[in-house]
């Protein structure tokens, strides 16, 4: 009687083929057994071929130690550490006489079988396992001997070796830890012995991340940062060099810091992108992206109260102005022949795109749809399944413009030509992928407009749009214009787009309404999900009135905070759920939530806050202002000592600088029921002549109409 | 040391010496490849033409590793031909577990992965490029013990030129390539496979420079050589594949049983994608629900599936027993020596082939040799086109859209039940051109036309119209 057991890591591709094995196996008179990695329950086999059994551990039943040999096993290692706890399996394989692994990931659980019963032929696949069984001799005593001798021997041997590297790393991990390195003597040591020569790169960079991680973990960037510069001083490749600066920042950026060698690394990137750029355009591409994923983290720009990047655009961007290959992104290839005028004889075909988000759209795409002199086509690019992947990656972008011709670039003239063919005005909003696309081939006698909201200044996609292609730029408030001709200095030139401010498409006539006399003490914030939003301050100047007037409530309307996107986001929500913890239950904040019907959950408002850190406009503010609620503004950080900001776009009475300025506006403002009325009533209408959709309109117009 | 000493005199310069070819044939038989009659053939010509010949091969296990071992190919090469098999093996194909060393077990692809970068560190070719120092050395104490007038190297494996060269630098021993389907094309794709100035490149272009010769299998493949390396144009010559008489069953008596069904057959490696299984596949399913007479018929699949552990383990074994149902069953390789019979008991072949115009292939020889009834399925723009022009019974070449095949299956069906004798020796009569002999005699008496001027006799025929090939 031949016993066989064949491993399964998962359930398998060709079960057909294994029940044809199975059926050979019994016809030669053989005993089969499968041990699954799976629920054994899955695979349909006759139980007259084969007994099929299960061997996964429950979670329930995996004891403290299991699961800390799972978590440092390899990954096809941790099938043997089930497979070796199951009574049945064990005593299948002791008694088996051919051990089959039937996938890859099983071959590992049937070598350390094989170890243990010498006898056993081993096999990887079904074929040959049948070929060995037809062949089966039986070993000469002296060679099954010699066999058991060794497996036995290298049983202990390996078991020594995973303790003794085990034992290795663990006091490796404990010496280059974050205690050593916040310890000024332990950091003094490691800094000198990562710098030590004929150490090999790669032992050095690791070295010298983990190094880097301990002391940022401690709290001592520049320690992190000395360890760091010391290594790469004697790392010879530009690649290695690069990647290891690289890790570091991330390391840094993962844990909600700015890193202390951004620059470094982002120069690192680049400095290797410009030494590959003739020989390797695709490689170069690759470094160009990793310091363009560095400068464009949210954890710089979006998640913090400040940005690099607003605070000095040319000095933050300054390796990427001098490098070659940074350059060449967004070097002008121009256009053969310029924008058509509109055409006489038919009605202007305007081709409205976007992708994904298209909430600024509607009163747009409305008015024109309803206009008999232009017929008007949406495309969110994001609709088409098949092609969006190509719209949503950058590096693949920068690498046909790096490397020129690439079937990605032939991918997008077939996707966008019909479009451009057919449409006399292309309007693109928000600057990125969809600007970069529409710009990545000559647009023909197309115009092209791109509007810049605002995230997309601290992006990367902006510096891949070709500006010599598109004809007119849209900001929708004058900061964020100043903000993006300091970004792209290519906005600036003999040769750069028309620059329009146009404020944002609102009706706002559909927000007054009534408010009861209570909604005088209730301050209102629309959008809180972000830390750009910063509702801290808000809870702020709450706690000010209150401390004053404890009739005074905040409203925050919007979905809850989003903590998921980065650390320091975490951290501010955690912060802002203690603050909540605190005022909800006493009825000083409430959480209204995400609604369809933001007039009436405004009619509930007597405040409006802006809050935020920076907005492009706010329109949650404006509508509220509509709406009869009292606007205070917090003078926006980012852009607060620029030229234009929150003091320029809004009346100067409306803006403060701190909680306890606008806690005074607040007090002054609704000091009584008819002041309070009458300073809401006067905003509203400031509002409503300035900025609804019947007044703003004719900018749009001139931009899209005019000839 | 230097390398480069005093150099051992080649056997020409002993007069009246037999000359002696080297012949670098990864893929002799008892390899049960396609690839084996080839070399079978050129091995037995030039013993045939008073050579002393050495194949140098590698040893027996690696075949049964790959697609296993066929004795019978070995019976009819000479008896003078000289195999040297090297303890070479293709280590990603192991199967035995004991043989795994843990780091192995633990990452299977990985530990493939690696040993493919260190692979083409050595020379620019996975799986095979290992092998480059061995090959070396055995060339070379093949050349000392008996010195060598000819090197004739059978690519693929592409690091055979390694070892080619070596020869050349060392002793300055004239060689040729047997190239077949060519290194930097890719025939399949139809593109280049690699740049000029890449290492493969700069390998490919630095042997041909110096190449005697260089053979390849069809026009198309000749002409993008003869394009890529202008000054080589006049040394590349077509040598078709061929087929061999002792496969070819008999025409004579042949009757088809239209109330039992026919039996179509397909012999090869079946190694075009499961997609492409599943067209023809498609094809035969409708074939049969639409004609009675297929519907009663049978499709046998011969040859080799999958390799190492994969061997008769894949996608395409799955599809071949869902077909079971349709009639279509799987019966593993077919022994050389066994050619004749399995062909003798089909009705009429399935050509299934993958690539277009750069590929031929060596079984279209056979296939229209037989005097069978052939569906073809394969590209339209295909060599093997080319060569089955004129037979009476193809069925053309469709493409490999199910409705069209299934219209082809249709039509050899009604072939294979009217094809008279006559019918069955006129396409044997076609494809005689295409007889190894036929094919590689004028080949190798040109070679060595080439080397040993004086020793040639009457002067060879240009290879091209030597060749069998069927344009002028």
């Amino acid at each position: 009687m031949t016993n066989v057991l064949i491993v399964a890591s998962t359930l398998p591709k060709q079960p057909a083929v294994l029940i044809e094995a199975l059926e050979r196996f019994r016809s030669r008179g053989a005993t089969v057994a499968v041990a699954c990695f799976f629920d054994a329950a899955e695979l349909e086999v006759d139980p007259a071929l084969a007994e099929l059994r299960g061997f996964v551990v429950p979670a329930a039943e995996r004891d403290a130690r299991f699961r800390a040999a799972l978590g440092r096993a390899p990954a096809n290692r941790k099938i043997w550490l089930h497979a070796r706890r199951n009574p049945w399996v064990r005593r299948r394989y002791r008694q088996a006489d051919l051990l089959v692994a039937l996938d890859v990931r099983a071959v590992h659980t049937v070598w350390e079988m094989a170890q243990r019963n010498t006898r056993a032929g081993a096999h990887y696949g079904l074929v040959p396992a049948q070929k060995a069984l037809d062949a089966r001799r039986a070993l000469p005593p002296t060679r099954r001997l010699e066999r058991q001798v060794a497996a036995t021997a290298g049983i202990g041997a390996r078991g020594a070796r995973r303790l003794a590297v085990q034992t290795a790393k663990t006091t490796l991990k404990k010496a280059t830890g974050q205690t050593v390195m916040g310890n000024p003597a332990g950091a003094w040591l490691w800094t000198r012995a990562v710098s030590a020569p004929r150490i090999p790169d790669r032992y050095r960079s690791k070295l010298a991340l983990r190094l880097h991680a301990s002391a940022v973990r401690a709290g001592q960037p520049a320690v992190a940062a000395r360890a760091s510069a010391a290594a790469v001083r004697r790392i010879g490749s530009p690649k290695t060099r690069a990647q290891m600066l690289t890790k570091a920042a991330q390391a840094e950026l993962a844990l909600g810091r700015v890193p202390t060698g951004l620059h470094d690394a982002i120069r690192a990137q680049l400095e290797l992108a410009d030494s590959l750029l003739t020989k390797n355009p695709k490689q170069a591409s690759f470094a160009v992206s990793n310091a363009w994923s560095l400068a464009s983290n949210r954890v710089l720009h979006f998640d913090r109260l400040t940005s690099p990047m607003s605070a000095d655009p040319g000095a933050f961007l300054a390796p990427f102005r001098a490098s070659v290959a940074a350059r060449k992104l967004s070097a002008p290839r121009g256009r053969v022949a310029p924008a058509a005028t509109p055409p006489s004889g038919r009605p202007l075909r305007l081709l409205v795109t976007t992708l994904i988000n298209h909430n600024f759209l509607q009163e747009i795409l409305q008015r024109y749809e309803s206009m008999p002199n232009v017929e008007v086509r949406f495309l969110d690019l994001y609709d088409d399944p098949v092609r969006r992947p190509l719209a949503l990656s950058g590096s693949t972008v920068m690498e046909h413009l790096l490397t020129g011709e690439t079937s990605y670039g032939a991918k997008i003239e077939e996707w966008l030509r019909p479009h451009l063919d057919w449409a006399d005005t292309v309007f693109v909003d928000w600057c990125q992928a969809t600007a970069a696309l529409f710009t990545l081939h000559d647009p023909g006698t197309t115009r092209i407009i791109v509007r810049l909201h605002s995230f997309e200044a601290f992006n990367f996609w902006p510096h891949l749009v070709d500006y010599s292609r598109v004809d007119d730029m849209v900001f929708v408030s004058e900061h964020l214009r100043d903000l993006s001709t300091a970004v792209l200095p290519q906005l600036t030139g003999p040769d750069a787009p028309r620059l329009w401010v146009i404020d944002n498409a609102m009706d706002l006539q559909r927000y007054p309404r009534p408010k009861p006399a209570e909604a005088r003490f209730n301050l209102g914030l629309v959008g809180v999900s972000s830390v750009a939003k910063d509702p801290r301050w808000a809870i702020e100047v709450v706690r000010k009135l209150r401390e004053r007037d404890d009739r005074y409530t905040l409203t925050l309307i919007g979905s809850n905070f989003n903590n998921r996107t980065s650390l320091p986001a975490k951290k501010y929500g955690k912060q802002l759920a203690k603050d909540l913890a605190e005022l909800e239950p006493i009825g000083a904040v409430r959480r209204y939530g995400q609604t369809d019907d933001v007039p009436a959950a405004l009619s509930e408002v007597g405040v409006i806050l802006s809050t935020s850190v920076r907005e492009s406009f706010h329109c949650g503010l404006v509508e509220g202002a509509a709406s009869g609620a009292v606007p205070v503004v917090r003078d926006w950080p980012f852009f607060a000592d620029k030229p234009h900001g929150a003091r320029t776009l809004f009346p100067a009475d409306w803006v403060v600088a701190t909680p306890e300025e606008a806690a005074e506006r607040i007090l002054a403002a609704t000091a009584t029921e008819e002041q309070w009325r009458q300073t809401g009533q006067s905003a509203s209408d400031h509002v409503l002549k300035t900025w609804d959709w019947t007044v703003t309109q004719s900018g749009f117009d001139r931009l899209l109409l005019d000839d | 040391m230097n390398k480069r000493l005093v150099p051992l005199p080649r056997s020409r310069d002993h007069a009246g010496a037999r000359p002696h070819v080297i012949y670098l044939a990864i893929g002799f038989p008892p390899a049960a490849k396609s690839c084996a009659y080839r070399m079978r053939e050129t091995a037995n010509q030039f013993c045939e033409q008073g050579w002393d010949v050495t194949v140098i091969t590698i040893c027996q296990e690696a075949w049964e590793r790959e697609y296993g071992l066929d004795h019978t190919l070995s019976e009819r090469v000479d008896p003078r031909v000289k195999v040297v098999e090297l303890p070479l093996i293709r280590e990603d194909l192991e199967t035995d577990i004991r043989a795994f060393s843990e780091e192995r077990s633990l990452d299977p692809p990985g530990w493939i992965s690696a040993l493919r970068k260190r692979e083409q560190k050595v020379f620019p070719e996975p799986v095979f490029g290992g092998w480059r120092y061995e090959l070396e050395k055995a060339v070379l104490r093949v050349h000392r013990e008996h010195p060598a007038d000819l090197l004739l190297t059978s690519c693929a494996p592409y690091v055979n030129l390694a070892a080619t060269w070596k020869l050349w630098e060392e002793y300055q021993v004239p060689y040729a390539v047997d190239f077949r389907d060519g290194w930097s094309l890719d025939v399949i794709g139809g593109g280049e496979a690699f740049t000029r100035d890449s290492v493969s490149g700069r390998w490919e272009s630095k042997v041909l420079d110096h190449a005697t010769a260089v053979w390849c299998v069809n026009d198309p493949i000749a002409d993008f050589y003869r394009q890529r390396y202008p000054q080589l144009a006049d040394r590349v010559q077509v040598v078709r594949n061929g087929y061999d008489e002792d496969s070819l069953p008999a025409i004579a008596g042949r009757a088809a049983d239209p109330s039992a069904g026919l039996t179509f057959g397909y012999l090869g490696s079946v190694n075009f994608t499961p997609a492409f299984l599943e067209a023809v596949l498609d094809g035969w399913r409708i074939a049969r629900r639409d004609d009675p007479l297929l519907a009663r018929s049978r499709f046998e699949v011969r040859g080799h599936i999958g390799a190492g552990a994969a061997r008769e383990a894949n996608r395409h074994m799955d599809l071949l027993k869902e077909a079971a149902a349709d009639g279509v069953s799987f019966g593993g390789p077919v022994p050389k020596a066994e050619l004749a019979a399995t062909y003798g008991s089909w009705d009429a072949l399935v050509l299934m082939l993958v690539g277009g115009r750069f590929v031929t292939s060596g079984k279209v020889y056979e296939f229209m040799a037989t005097g069978l009834p052939v569906v073809s399925a394969h590209d339209v723009d295909h060599d093997a086109s080319n060569v089955l022009a004129g037979h009476p019974l193809w069925t053309g070449a469709v493409g490999l859209d199910p409705h069209r095949l299934a219209n082809s299956f249709a039509e050899a069906a009604r072939m294979a039940v009217k094809a008279t004798d006559a019918d069955r020796a006129a396409a044997r009569e076609l494809a005689r051109r295409f007889a190894r002999p036929a094919v590689l005699a004028p080949a190798v008496r040109h070679l060595a036309e080439l080397v040993r001027p004086a020793a040639a006799g009457a002067s060879a025929p240009t290879a091209t119209a030597s060749t069998g090939d069927p344009r002028p």
